[in-house]
């Protein structure tokens, strides 16, 4: 079985994500089930897809990941990689965009929310449980990308291309035909090409 | 035939087609709303023939409009969340004494969690209540069996019938099958045969309870035996060589796959640290009401306990204890009655995993979590991390209404009653304008309620324009009729905006295409009686202040009408910028209308703010409304100078272009 969830906050585009990782499983005959959140907290709360693969022929029985056996996480923002680290298998992989986005909570309040030690934390944690941590530096991505739109495409791509895992970054290129109109097909794998090009 | 990825909702619009429905209707919310929507793609897309779908003024409308239909022979589809129901029970109740000639199923989908609802009610249980077969499907594609199987059902007996998936059902999506195009079922040439059975009279109700009685005796067997025993499967599992099993696990629903996966994941853990997992029985209810007895009685014999995983209310157990007093069987029964399952919110593989390892006496799995070298103790990030609510958009209409009426109101005693929809988040901090949110409609009401009994405090009631024609309508009336002095502030944003942006009597865009005339919300204020009826573009916060303060001061039923697009229906405008050099850091802009948009740098530093820190505007979320530019005390906030600035440029300085 393959886990791989998707963290961020609502608008971010995670949805189209897991639509992609779907398809790569599909394209290679595994049974795959996706869940998302929808409804009140895609208003700028937190949101969280889940994308299950039977990697080995295997069925996929429940949608959601149990916790502690996502082989990878990709996260859209810090505090959003911090929440779902539980699910994270011990030795897994996770990528996180490290551009933070501060709730009006944190505007609110006296004690500022700081995206680097929420990182520095992360990798700490991980590392030490023998897994991988990789923080992307999304806004120069978006930059040299020159805009935001594929930003979900992008960190899938990074996260891909480090992830060890079965589904590689030629089946994400592969999928984007089937999953987003046909006039930003170039655009997304544009976008793929220069996540990987570091 | 081809494969495609499809959420639930969308699978079940096509299993519904594909059953030949010829009428859809219902009332968005979430988790059930993309079935409509689903249907009305294929509609539009020429690939559903013949059939009518559409947005009704709410569910009560819908399940009406498909009574009339199914009368005359009409497969018919009717979709609401599990509060939905409770609007039209009214029409549900009577509806199954009467019966129905075409094939009528209910969608009626559930939400444990809750996860975006008011109540964690069971549609199981509204099931028994009003005598209606229930459906409980584990995943997207035996939900579209279910469908196909409810259709046949509901004309073998003329009942309607509920299928009734969870919101991690509905919003699941995998690989499914259908065909290409579909046909709408002709209703049968005699079409709507007129006959006593149609008109509701006691005589005939009495009667008809009788007819109910005994279908669901019937249909209780047929859930047992025939076909449809399909959806109550029942599985053997264990390690231990020719042991026979004394111990049972029940589920229905979503519950059922999690169940599956806890029991996989004991059986790889237990194999892999030489324990043997001892012989159990396992059983999905997919047919909750009424209770297949007789299948469920085969499961039970020989069994000493069975645990039970559902969500929300305890049905099955209920129906696991009922049938073993009925049979005297002497089977103990684990569930939420007795805190072996949780007893509200959602289940997850992680709970039943750790409640079944116990209950089949495998403790030393979970102990062994941890002390194996392929097991590590799971991950936790125990640091501080912000709190992230769902919170109204940058940009939404919404939040400069709410604004408005609290500048307007200032220190004057008020009630401010909320409802539902988006503008729920008007509660959050720091607008803080929602005192009461009760359910669709409530606010109007309820705002004549506190009008009565505290006379001394302005009292205003905040709906939206689809919730207005849903559930407001009677409430506006029963203000002029009675003179209660109450402030309706209608924030019309043109669409039903929490639930994904559907349509309504106010927008005229209808489900099949052509376009109607907008049902006009000042029309209808003025034509039931309100005097005092006033407008204001909520981006513009001088003149929303004053409209507010004048509907406010009227001594009798007044309306506002705040108009402003939902940020879901137009480009969005280039960002507002912030001054470094004039930003005090005095966060007035934070602290008075709390938008997403807008972040504070402690650490940035400038002439007039010195170590204070500053605000800045997060580009990326920003669209440009301006009622930021108009809060800012020190005029440090712009408006973005482009030179075609009055069109593109701020909703307050522009028009706004829904």
């Amino acid at each position: 079985m393959l886990n791989i969830l998707l963290a961020g906050v609502g608008g971010q585009g995670t949805v189209l994500a897991a639509k992609l990782l779907a398809q790569a499983a599909e394209a290679k005959g595994w049974q795959v089930r996706t869940a998302e959140t929808i409804g009140m907290a895609q208003r700028g709360g937190n949101v969280v897809s889940h994308v299950r693969m039977g990697d080995e022929g295997e069925p996929v029985y429940a949608p959601l990941i149990a916790r502690g056996t996502a082989d990878l996480i990709v996260a859209f923002e810090p505090a959003e990689a911090a929440r779902v680290l539980g699910y994270l298998k011990p030795g897994g992989t996770m990528v996180c965009a490290s551009t933070a986005i501060q709730p009006v909570s944190a505007a609110l309040s006296s004690t500022p929310y700081v995206a680097s030690e929420v990182l520095q934390n992360l990798a700490g944690e991980i590392e030490q449980a023998g897994g991988s941590f990789f923080a992307v530096d999304d806004a120069s991505l978006v930059e040299k990308a020159g805009g935001r739109k594929s930003l979900n495409v992008m960190l899938l791509a990074c996260a891909l291309a480090e992830g060890g895992l079965a589904v590689t970054v030629d089946d994400l290129r592969r999928a984007i035909p089937a999953c987003v109109k046909e006039r930003f097909v170039d655009m997304n794998l544009r976008a793929i090409d220069l996540s990987i090009a570091r | 035939m081809q494969k495609q990825l499809l959420m639930g909702n969308e699978a079940f619009a096509h299993a519904a087609l594909n059953a030949g429905i010829r009428v859809a209707a219902g009332y968005p919310g979430t988790p059930s709303s993309e079935v409509i929507e689903a249907i009305a793609e294929e509609h539009a897309a020429g690939r559903a023939r013949g059939v009518h779908v559409e947005w009704s003024t709410n569910e009560k409308a819908a399940l009406e409009l498909l009574a009339g239909a199914a009368y005359a022979g009409a497969r018919t589809l009717f979709t609401c969340k599990q509060v939905g129901l409770n609007v039209a029970s009214d029409a549900l109740m009577s509806l199954n004494y009467v019966g129905v000639k075409g094939g009528t199923v209910l969608f009626v989908a559930d939400d444990p969690g809750p996860i975006s609802s008011q109540t964690e009610q069971d549609t199981r249980r509204f099931g028994s209540f009003a005598k209606v077969p229930v459906f409980d499907p584990a995943t997207p594609d035996q939900g579209c069996d279910m469908i196909e199987a409810a259709y046949e059902l509901s004309e073998a007996y003329r009942t309607p019938v509920i299928v009734r998936p969870t919101t991690r059902v509905c919003h699941a999506s995998t690989f499914l099958a259908f065909p290409e195009t579909t046909t709408a079922r002709d209703i049968p040439a005699e079409g709507f045969v007129r006959s006593s059975k149609w008109v509701i009279f006691p005589k005939r109700a009495f009667e008809a309870h009788g007819e109910i009685n005994e279908r669901l005796v019937q249909i209780a067997d047929d859930y047992s035996t025939g076909a449809l025993a399909a959806f109550n499967p029942v599985e053997e599992g264990g390690s231990v060589q020719g042991q026979r099993p004394r111990l049972g696990i029940v589920a229905g629903g979503v519950s059922t796959m999690y169940a599956r996966e806890a029991l996989r994941m004991l059986a790889e853990r237990c194999d892999a640290a030489g324990i043997e997992v001892p012989a159990y029985r396992f059983m999905q209810i997919g047919t909750p009401y009424p209770f297949p007895e007789k299948a469920v009685e085969t499961f039970a014999e020989g069994l000493d306990q069975i645990i039970v995983f559902e969500e929300l209310d305890h049905v099955i157990e209920d129906g696991l204890l009922a049938l073993c007093g009925k049979l005297h069987a002497g089977y103990d029964v684990f569930g939420k009655l007795n805190g072996y399952a949780r007893d509200r919110g959602e289940n997850t593989v992680d709970d039943i995993f750790d409640r079944i390892a116990r209950y089949l006496g495998l403790e030393r799995v979970l102990e062994a979590v941890g002390s194996s070298e392929s097991e590590t103790a799971p991950l936790a990030y125990d640091g501080p991390l912000p709190m992230r609510p769902p919170v109204l958009c940058a940009g939404c209409p919404h939040r400069g209404s709410f604004y408005a009426i609290k500048r307007a109101l200032g220190k004057t005693p008020a009630v401010l009653c909320g409802d539902i929809g988006c503008y729920t988040l008007g509660n959050a901090m720091p607008l803080d304008a929602v005192d009461t949110c009760l359910c669709m409609g409530a606010g109007i009401t309820m705002a004549q309620g506190f009008s009565i009994v505290e006379p001394e405090k302005k009292t205003v009631a905040f709906v939206g324009d689809s919730t207005f024609f849903a559930s407001g309508l009677t409430g506006i009336v029963n203000a002029v009729y009675n003179q209660h002095d109450i402030t309706v502030a209608v924030l019309d944003n043109a669409t039903t905006a929490m639930t994904g942006s559907q349509p309504h009597p106010g927008t005229g865009v209808t489900m099949m295409g052509p376009k109607s005339a907008p049902v006009s919300i000042e029309a209808v204020l003025k034509a039931v009686g309100f005097e005092c009826i006033v407008h204001a573009n909520p981006f513009v916060l001088e003149e929303s202040v004053a409209a507010a303060k004048v509907a406010i001061g009227f001594d009798g039923p007044s309306a506002i009408i705040y108009e402003g697009p939902c940020i879901s229906l137009s480009k969005p405008g280039e960002p507002v910028s912030i001054d470094a050099a004039v930003c005090t850091g005095c966060k007035k802009c934070i602290t008075e209308i709390g938008c997403p948009g807008i972040g504070f740098d402690a650490g940035a530093c400038g002439p007039a703010s010195g170590g204070r820190g500053q605000a800045f505007i997060d580009r990326s979320l920003c669209n440009g409304c301006g009622l930021c530019v108009q809060v800012c005390p020190f005029h440090a906030i712009r408006l973005p100078e482009s030179p075609n600035d009055s069109a593109s440029g701020s909703r307050a300085g522009g028009g706004t272009d829904a």
